[in-house]
């Protein structure tokens, strides 16, 4: 119970600095819209017969281009979350200074990641709220009430995410700058797990490890629930592999962070930055 | 005379600094190696997903508002764009915030040299990254999508790069200037690379935009950089077709150069009354 409260504590804490800095509140907002998914409509519209985009019925059986894309930034998102707000979380209270007395309290450290993912899952959902008002209004936005039922796919993978967010955070809290680092293996994940074109269409030495991102069936199940999308393989079997990715990535994700941390208590590299 | 000659000495050493400070991190260009070959590349399977695997309609779709159905190589030459814009918004549009943050922009400004020297010549460092992600980005688009550039398309490029090269300059030197009056331009850098990628058809054909957007594309020089180098690789067109455009971006390079040399000017006395020049 205290362990929750004090990652309910964290949260909070992250969301009141966040408050704190309304033009990055802002940017957070309309960076995606006008780097990611403005360009990637209006690129996706250039193949468009007639205003039909046949291309992308062809491809994933819909020619709902907005849907695509903005539940493909809904998964980019949840990435986004796992890799700047909890894996390099850690690193901006290095750069605070405020990481050794936080490691110095009663509370678990593991509590600290999980403090920060409920934060940055709060502002995601804000966030999400306000990118899919301006799609419907702006673009032109439409999915189907089914999208509920991809609720419980979402969740899964939000708890492999978390197992990933540990993995990155044993990492940079051990090569310290980590931004490169953060930057592009996000964009590496975001990209294998076919949030911008279905994973099929990757080379083919990168589709293995595409199957072992749980992103990668939940942005499946997302676009087929919403928008009617064809599954890439049998829901079913798509179900199997969230569920198994992500037993396989919690449990990983948290060796490596205690294996992290047990180094650094070792080479006395916590107050280091 | 000797008062040019001792400005031109200090534009020289501005930009041998700035060199110097780009070898010893040579890391840096990693980043670039990586952006210049993968953001691209992930565009251009975003095309093919849109397009259902080159489907025979939509790409004569595509081709109608693009003016070619090579997806890869107008994706790759935008991406060019996009680094090249990049480095000149991070690199010299930056410089003088970096001399701020080191504490060095007041020491800088005591110096006799013309102001314009601290404005323009960090631009020099601006070149290699432009040229590196121009290398990185035809050899990966061969290597990735085989497509090979026509040999002739080589001067027409080189020219065009030649007549857009002081335009981004002075792109830079604008966004400098604005040092000046708020310090930290970060963010700024971000939405001002967003509205040059929304607005000068860098990942899509510039016919998708509004006919409003389109009036104000023809305003900025990348849109016709762009265009220009699409045309002479893409469709093989001669430098006389393209002279117009190459004009209009030596008189828009002359109307940015004189705002950014104005507003620094402007800035700069603010900054002389308000103190911003040592603060951050």
């Amino acid at each position: 119970m205290d362990e929750l409260r004090a990652a309910i504590a964290i949260g909070k804490k992250d969301l009141i600095v966040l408050s704190r800095y309304r033009i990055a509140v802002v940017s957070q907002i309309f960076t995606p819209l006008y780097q990611g998914v403005i360009p990637a409509f209006l690129f996706g519209a250039s193949f468009a017969v007639a205003g039909r985009v046949v291309g992308l019925d062809a491809t994933v059986g819909t020619d709902n281009l907005a849907g695509f894309i903005f539940l493909g930034g809904v998964i980019a998102g949840l990435v986004a979350v796992s890799f700047w707000s909890m894996g390099m979380g850690m690193r901006n209270e290095m750069d605070a200074g405020t990481l050794e007395p936080t490691w110095l309290t009663p509370t678990r450290h593991e509590t600290i990641v999980i403090g920060r993912a409920l934060g940055g899952l709060v502002w995601f959902l804000l966030s999400q709220v306000v990118l899919f008002g301006i799609g419907i209004f702006a673009f032109g936005l439409r999915f189907d009430i089914g999208i509920l039922a991809a609720v419980p796919a979402l969740v899964v993978a939000i708890v492999g995410m978390v197992g990933v967010a540990y993995l990155l955070a044993g990492v940079v809290l051990l090569i310290r700058d980590a931004n490169f680092f953060v930057d592009t293996t996000n964009f590496l994940f975001s990209t294998a797990s076919g949030t911008a074109f279905p994973v099929t269409l990757l080379p083919t030495v990168l589709q293995p490890i595409a199957l072992l991102l749980p992103t990668t069936y939940a942005m499946d199940l997302l676009r087929q629930h919403a928008i009617g999308a064809r599954p890439t393989f049998d829901p079913a079997l798509e179900y199997l592999g969230l569920f198994a990715t992500t037993a396989l990535l919690y449990p990983l994700g948290r060796w490596a962070f205690a294996r992290a941390e047990r180094s650094m208590r070792i080479r006395g590299t916590l107050g280091q930055y | 005379m000797s008062m040019l000659a001792g400005d031109l000495r200090a534009f020289l050493a501005a930009g041998q600094k700035e060199l110097r400070i780009l070898r010893r991190y040579p890391l840096n260009f990693i980043g670039g190696l990586f952006w210049s070959a993968l953001l691209p590349a992930v565009y251009v399977l975003m095309g093919r997903a849109y397009s259902g695997g080159n489907d025979p309609r939509a790409l004569s779709a595509f081709a109608e508002r693009a003016g070619t159905t090579e997806v890869a190589a107008f994706v790759f030459i935008g991406f060019a764009m996009y680094m090249w814009l990049s480095s000149v918004l991070w690199g010299p549009g930056s410089a003088l915030r970096r001399e701020q943050i080191q504490g060095s922009l007041e020491a800088t400004f005591l110096s006799p040299v013309s102001r314009l020297v601290p404005l323009f010549g960090p631009g020099v460092s601006a070149l290699i990254p432009m040229l590196f992600s121009f290398a990185v980005t035809f050899v990966s688009l061969w290597l990735m999508f085989g497509f090979v550039p026509p040999l002739g398309a080589a001067i027409p490029v080189v020219v065009v790069v030649a007549v857009a090269l002081p335009a981004m300059y002075a792109i830079g030197s604008l966004f400098a200037a604005g040092v000046l009056k708020y310090g930290e331009i970060g963010p700024v850098v971000q939405i001002v690379r967003g509205t040059f990628v929304l607005a000068c058809g860098i990942t899509f054909p510039v016919a998708m935009l509004p006919a409003w957007a389109q009036a104000g594309a023809a305003a900025l020089p990348p849109t016709y950089i762009v265009s220009d180098i699409r045309a002479v690789v893409l469709r093989g067109a001669p430098l006389a077709d393209i002279g117009a455009d190459l004009l209009t971006i030596v008189g828009l390079t002359a109307v940015i150069a004189l705002a950014a040399i104005a507003s620094f000017r402007l800035l700069e006395a603010s900054a002389r009354r308000t103190g911003m020049l040592g603060r951050y």
